[in-house]
């Protein structure tokens, strides 16, 4: 069953990422790239370093 | 002429009275018993002698009630036998005291054979004719008997405390004899000694529910506790077969991640290196020209090359269906620092987007940096359709993992159990706690 289980996830194309799938994306996002808000924008910024 | 004197037979009773209360003593194992014991007064009498001479009063007051009645008829291996004889043995023990239970049945056929109980472990125990050979196995003793080998369990003192019913040798309350136990499960050989004599007895572990049901005894038998010395394990075998049967496993399971990884596409639709200065006037967003995604709906990859040094950047995505709109957004963040103590994180990144639809899609991207300094980085987008990903087989192989293990322990626990009572129980830290049943 674990076999059959992970044979079919894999072929099935899942993954393990946390992707956030938005069902429809808005038409002017090729005409005007930067009007497009990600749902991870300002998510996630760098602070750190050595 | 003389007359010839005939010294008449003694031929023994079915039935006599016990010469200290005058109570009926019936005799069930005919001219083989030495020692009977009257049922009422417990006194042990001579059943050798034509008087039944007393050999020792009862001074006990309390009476013990076999599970199994004297009289009693049972059948093991399709031979009937009764029970005539009825002891209660006991052994010393680091301060404690333990007993067992000790029946004596009978067949004029096949003999005297003997079941022993201690706190619900049965066995079902026949004197051997013949003789184990002793062994030293890696400095501990052992016996083989009939191709059989037998590890040494305890030594110990066993004391008979009571005795009820008729016995083929001379019995006493009081009577000491030293005590070797062996073990095979589900198998253990005894040798009982007393001074200037050895008998070896072998005994079969036998379960509670056979013993009600071979003497047909109402209700059902005690549950038992513990784990007796020659108990067999439930798990026994189970620990190789479920490692033999996870090796195979990961066998099948490494053969269809071969197979995966061998017919993925594995196939890029798209590839292109941008430089983006942090700052500048233009719009940062920008989407990528279409590309072709063909197949089942599979993963999708998309791997970022970028020249950072002692930076960090972050990639807002979104792949988007030029036809349907429907759209995956997700980030990224790439960050390389280094030092003379080192490096930190990683100028490159990859991300798989799961279950894509086929159909025409393009990327939206937005990268970020460090806002407040004016500064660029020239990297790449690399995108690939079905790219072998084994993650969820290496999940399979560690969760397969779960059952031999578990069962490994198990079975392991069990042993200790077993062995714990043993002459070679491990050392117990003063302190800790007792252990729990383990049936």
């Amino acid at each position: 069953m674990l076999l059959g289980a992970s044979t079919y996830a894999h072929y099935s194309g899942w993954s393990l990422t946390r992707i956030n799938e938005q069902k429809v994306a808005p038409k002017t996002v090729r005409d005007n790239p930067g009007s497009y808000r990600s749902m991870y924008w300002g998510y996630s910024r760098y602070i750190g370093g050595k | 002429m003389t007359t010839p004197t005939v010294t008449p037979q003694f031929v023994k009773p079915k039935a006599l009275n016990c010469p200290n209360c005058g109570a009926p003593v019936e005799l069930r194992g005919f001219a083989h018993t030495l020692n009977v014991v009257c049922p009422n007064c417990h006194s042990i009498l001579d059943a050798s002698t034509p008087e039944f001479t007393i050999l020792q009063t009862f001074q006990r007051k309390e009476r013990i009630e076999p599970q199994i009645p004297l009289g009693t008829r049972g059948k093991f291996n399709g031979q009937p036998y009764q029970v005539i004889g009825f002891q209660v043995r006991e052994v010393d023990s680091e301060g404690s005291s333990y007993s067992w239970d000790e029946y004596l049945l009978f067949n004029p056929y096949y003999g005297f054979r003997y079941l022993t109980e201690y706190e619900g472990h049965w066995n079902f125990v026949r004197v051997l004719s013949a003789l184990p050979v002793e062994l030293n196995t890696m400095g501990k003793p052992a016996v083989e008997f009939q191709g059989r080998r037998y590890r040494h369990f305890d030594s110990l003192s066993a004391r008979t405390n009571y005795i009820l019913g008729e016995f083929p040798w001379q019995v006493r309350v009081g009577d000491v004899v030293q005590d070797r136990d062996f073990v095979s499960p589900p198998y253990m050989l005894s040798a009982e000694a007393t001074p200037g004599e050895i008998t070896w007895s072998l005994g079969e572990y036998t379960s509670g529910k056979q013993i009600w049901a071979a003497f047909q005894l109402p209700g059902s038998p005690p549950a038992y506790y513990g784990v007796f010395p020659n108990q067999p394990s439930p798990y026994e075998g189970k620990p190789a077969a479920f490692w033999s049967a996870w090796l195979w496993l990961n066998v099948a399971l490494l053969a269809i991640a071969l197979f995966f990884t061998m017919s993925s596409a594995d196939r890029e639709v798209f590839q292109n290196t941008y430089l983006f200065t942090q700052g500048a006037k233009t719009e940062a967003a920008f989407v990528t020209p279409d590309f072709e995604l063909t197949g089942r709906p599979s993963n999708v990859e998309i791997s970022i090359r970028t020249d950072l040094n002692n930076n960090w950047a972050y990639f807002n995505f979104a792949l988007i269906n030029e036809d349907t709109g429907q759209d995956f957004d997700f980030g990224r963040e790439v960050s390389y620092y280094r030092d003379s103590d080192g490096a930190e994180g990683k100028p490159n990144d990859s991300v798989i987007v799961p279950r894509v639809p086929s159909g025409r899609y393009y990327l939206r991207v937005e990268p970020e940096m460090e806002p407040r300094i004016l500064q660029s980085m020239s990297y790449s987008l690399t995108i690939r359709r079905d790219v072998p990903s084994n993650a969820f087989f290496w999940i399979a192989g560690v969760l397969l993992l779960i059952p031999p293990v578990f069962i490994t322990f198990r079975a392991s626990a069990f042993e200790s159990a077993r062995w714990r009572e043993s002459d070679y129980a491990p050392a117990v830290k003063s302190g800790s706690g007792g252990g729990g049943d383990d049936d």
